[in-house]
Formats: C-alpha cells, structure tokens, sequence
C-alpha cells in the first residue's frame, strides 16, 4: 500500500498483510508466503507488528484450505508471538488473540524435537463475555474474528456459540451503522457456528458487506472466510 | 536491534490501538445504499427493516 494514504506506517503494512491473505484465500495456494509477499521478515519490526494485528488469519489459507503453511509465514508469526506478548494490564481480547496465535502454531506448525516452543498459558477469562450487552458481545467477537476458525475449540467459541441471536442482532446494528469490518466479523462467526435465525439473510448479508466494505481487505478477509466455512458446512 | 524510520513508542502505541479498536461512530445508510441491498435480497428482511425509532429529546 502507498503508505502515504495509510494513516500510520503500522496500518499501511496491515492493509498490504490482508491483501495478500485475501489473495491466498481466493487462490488456495498454499505454497505462497504471505509475509514474503508483503514485504515482511523476522526483521521488519513494523511487518511483525502488522502479523500481530493480522494474528492468526495469517495462517488462514493453510487452515481452511488444509495444508501445510510456508515455513516461513510460521517462522513470522512465532516472531509475532514472542515480540509482542500481552501486557500484564492487556485487554482480555488481546490476551485471546495472543492465546490464538500460539494455539494455532502449535496445531499447524509443532515445532520439531528438540525445539524451543513458543510459551503457553491457560486460556485468558471469558466469562466476561457471557455477561456483556449484545452490541459490545458483538464488538469484542468481531475483535476477535480470527478465532473463528473450525476445529479450534475455545471459550470465546462456545460463547458465540451460544449467543448466536445476540450475534445476529450485532451483525444487523453493524450493517445499520455502516461499520463493515465489526458486519464482517461478526458475519464469520455466524457462519463458523452458525445458529442464526433464517431470517436473518446471512449469505445476502455478507454479500452487501462486503460490496459496501471490501475497499477494507480486513473486510473481504472475514467475508472470504465466513464463505468458505459456510461452504464447508454445507457439505 | 531493528531498522526501521519509525520509534518502538510509536509502533506499540498504534498496535495497542489496533488490537483494542473502539467502535467506529455509527453513520446510516442512505437510500441509494438501501436500493443495492434491496437488489441484492432475497432473504436479509431484518436488514431492509426500517431503522427502530428513537425517542425524542426534550
């Protein structure tokens, strides 16, 4: 991306990391680095901060599609997870989404014998969620969109799970309030566990978010995502 | 020790800010956006709804 027109250096190299995701996801070729194609390495600090905003969903195609991620998208993520660990004082959604980059390593990429793991931790609190009003449940999950994956259980799954009107009535007020990206996340949730009403038109609903929002590649990503879990599922 | 033009302070500001987005001030849809999505329903009778009416002030 020009980095001019991006409003930090930071969200420049995010916008080119979910454009290479996006690309991945629409080819399906596992072969490719994202990094690499992105211009990262383990020794752009910048590209390390952006796979942290990415997160897992840097691993995405290789998830969805079944295959084995490029070594060295692995080798960044790790990178990821060490650089930027959570604070002590760190909001409960980027604990989750640290937990998730190195549940998602190790499920991808165990590290052969003899290696160094990344650190592990309990799963952070969620019951927090439980207990939240619809529309902030409805922000955090969207936050925490790229949890939404299949096979990966985790409290902040069953929670969505669970809440599925309450995510449905989120995705609506998204929609309403133009804000595609929190649609778009909360869109993948739904069709990761789906229970939404029928009424709610969720094919249809993505399609317009992601007509409205897909100048946002984070946007398109979870769009990308939600339809090909809802294709999976319909198999 | 990494390169780059911009300070560690200045990227763990905007990561902190990017992992912890509040959410974006609500603006509506327009009605030509509404006619997009009317062309594109088939099902989404929740999302052609009207907006719910809000009570007056004063």
């Amino acid at each position: 991306m020009d980095q001019k027109h991006a409003s930090s250096p930071l969200a420049g190299a995010v916008h080119d990391l979910a454009t290479e995701v996006v690309l991945a996801l629409r080819s399906g070729d596992h072969l490719a680095t994202v990094c690499g194609a992105a211009g990262i390495d383990e020794e752009n600090r910048t590209g390390i901060a952006a796979v942290r905003v990415i997160g897992a969903d840097l691993l995405l195609p290789s998830v969805l599609y079944g295959r084995h991620p490029h070594p060295g998208d692995v080798a960044v993520l790790d990178r990821a997870v060490r650089e930027f660990p959570p604070k002590p004082d760190a909001p409960a959604a980027t604990a989750w989404s640290h937990w998730h980059m190195i549940s998602t390593l190790q499920r991808m990429a165990p590290p052969a014998p003899g290696a160094a793991a990344p650190g592990t931790y309990a799963e952070p609190d969620a019951a927090w969620l439980e207990e939240a009003p619809w529309q902030a449940f409805t922000h955090q999950l969207s936050v925490l969109a790229p949890l939404a994956v299949p096979a990966a259980p985790s409290a902040v799954q069953r929670a969505a799970a669970n809440r599925a009107v309450d995510l449905s009535r989120g995705f609506v007020r998204a929609v309403r309030r133009r804000d595609w990206l929190q649609a778009a996340g909360a869109g993948r949730w739904l069709a990761a566990t789906g229970g939404e009403p029928a009424t709610l038109g969720l094919d249809r609903g993505l399609d317009f978010v992601e007509l409205m929002g897909g100048h946002d590649p984070r946007v398109t990503l979870h769009v990308r995502a939600a339809r090909l879990m809802a294709e999976a599922r319909a198999r | 020790m990494f390169t780059t033009d911009t300070t560690a302070t200045d990227i763990e500001l905007d990561l902190d800010a990017a992992l912890n987005p509040g959410e974006v001030e609500g603006l509506y849809r327009d009605s030509r956006e509404c006619a997009y999505l009317a062309l594109l329903a088939g099902g989404g009778a929740l999302l052609l709804s009207p907006p719910t009416p809000r009570p007056k002030k004063g």
